[in-house]
């Protein structure tokens, strides 16, 4: 059995470790001189370091490593995913944003658009962060440009806007969402390339949104409170009826984040995905039903009701 | 410099928290619209 390595030792790292802990697996630092002296060919490397990962995980493929990464920084999405041949090349798997959104919400909206004979619209809404990383990531994404979706070209919005009401699972509820600079979009679009419509929005103070570009005004907290995630698909269902399904989670990002996370490693490590890119829309993703898997780990699914008055 | 910013931008945000405060906030809690039950991801 391989082993799964942990690189970075924030909030998300600490937890992976946690939910392998009966597995073979080890934490390091990759800002440490030698990090990766143990780290062998068939490993698994779980990157939930801040910052951009795909310099990182070039280096760790090219030696047979399999990568699984943890973020939703854009540009760093669009350079991982050039990493494909260089995966298939090594033989080894390259899981990329196995994190909250992306992670939770391609898995989600894939087992949506799989009870859907027409998916016709995807849209992503988070709440929360995890650790200080991940809320400076959130502070930047509303000043950056949020990829969509529409009538199936890319269109680059400035985030911040797009002001959409929406309603999380409890106690997190409604909050106001805005467009985001994440990557859920453009990854949801390569493994549902037949879907037109895909968005994604954060919940934002109307101060995060004033401030977006400028500096932190204060420390991150070491981790955020109970956030959510909210995803919502439209189409026609199997009786010819347009349909709105929405499913989503209230729980600690960092543990929803961590509970994938973990699961894609552990799928890794005992070959169950293949060699090259996956993402967790991907329809081989959910014949392995890993979102049950991520379910079983804690993470509660929801599902959105409705009125209740 | 970055210590002048941080100035600045502490004056904005207490500017922005006082005025939320006083006008009231759009981003104020409305009314429950809508329920939300457990479900099994293979149901």
């Amino acid at each position: 059995m391989s082993t799964i390595w942990v690189a970075g030792a924030g909030v998300v790292g600490r937890r992976v470790v946690r939910f392998l802990a009966e597995r073979p697996v080890g934490i390091v630092d990759p800002r440490v001189r030698g990090w990766s002296d143990d780290v062998a060919p068939g490993d698994v490397v779980v990157v939930s370091t801040g910052g951009r990962h795909a310099v990182l995980a070039a280096e760790l493929l090219g030696r047979g490593v399999s990568v699984v990464t943890v973020g939703d920084d854009l540009a760093d999405c669009r350079e991982l995913l050039d990493l494909e041949d260089q995966a298939r090349t090594n033989e080894v798997a390259l899981v990329i944003g196995a994190a909250l959104s992306p992670g939770l919400s391609g898995l989600i909206a894939r087992s949506l658009s799989d009870r859907l004979r027409e998916c016709s619209e995807i849209h992503i809404a988070l709440h929360g962060t995890a650790g200080p990383s991940c809320a400076r990531a959130h502070h930047r994404s509303l000043s950056g440009s949020s990829p969509s979706w529409v009538d199936g070209e890319m269109r680059s919005t400035p985030g911040g806007g797009g002001r959409e009401l929406l309603w999380f699972p409890e106690p997190v509820g409604p909050m106001d969402c805005f467009l985001a600079e994440i990557a859920s979009p453009l990854l949801l679009h390569r493994s549902l390339p037949d879907v037109p419509r895909i968005s994604v929005r954060r919940s934002a103070r109307r101060r995060d949104r004033v401030t977006a570009r400028l500096p932190m005004m204060r420390s991150p907290h070491p981790e955020g409170r109970i956030g959510a995630l909210r995803v919502e698909v439209r189409g026609v269902d199997h009786d010819g009826r347009r349909v709105s399904l929405v499913h989503g989670v209230a729980e600690q990002v960092g543990t929803a984040s961590a509970a994938v996370a973990a699961t894609f490693a552990e799928a890794v490590s005992v070959k169950e995905l293949p060699a090259g890119v996956t993402l967790a829309g991907d329809s081989r993703v959910a014949d392995l039903r890993l979102l049950s898997r991520v379910v079983a780990r804690g993470v509660r699914l929801q599902e959105y009701i409705g009125d209740l008055a | 410099m970055k210590l002048i910013i941080r100035i600045l931008s502490a004056l904005v945000l207490a500017v922005l928290t006082a005025a939320s405060i006083r006008v009231g906030s759009r981003e104020a809690t409305p009314p429950s619209r809508g329920g939300w039950r457990p479900v099994d991801p293979e149901a």
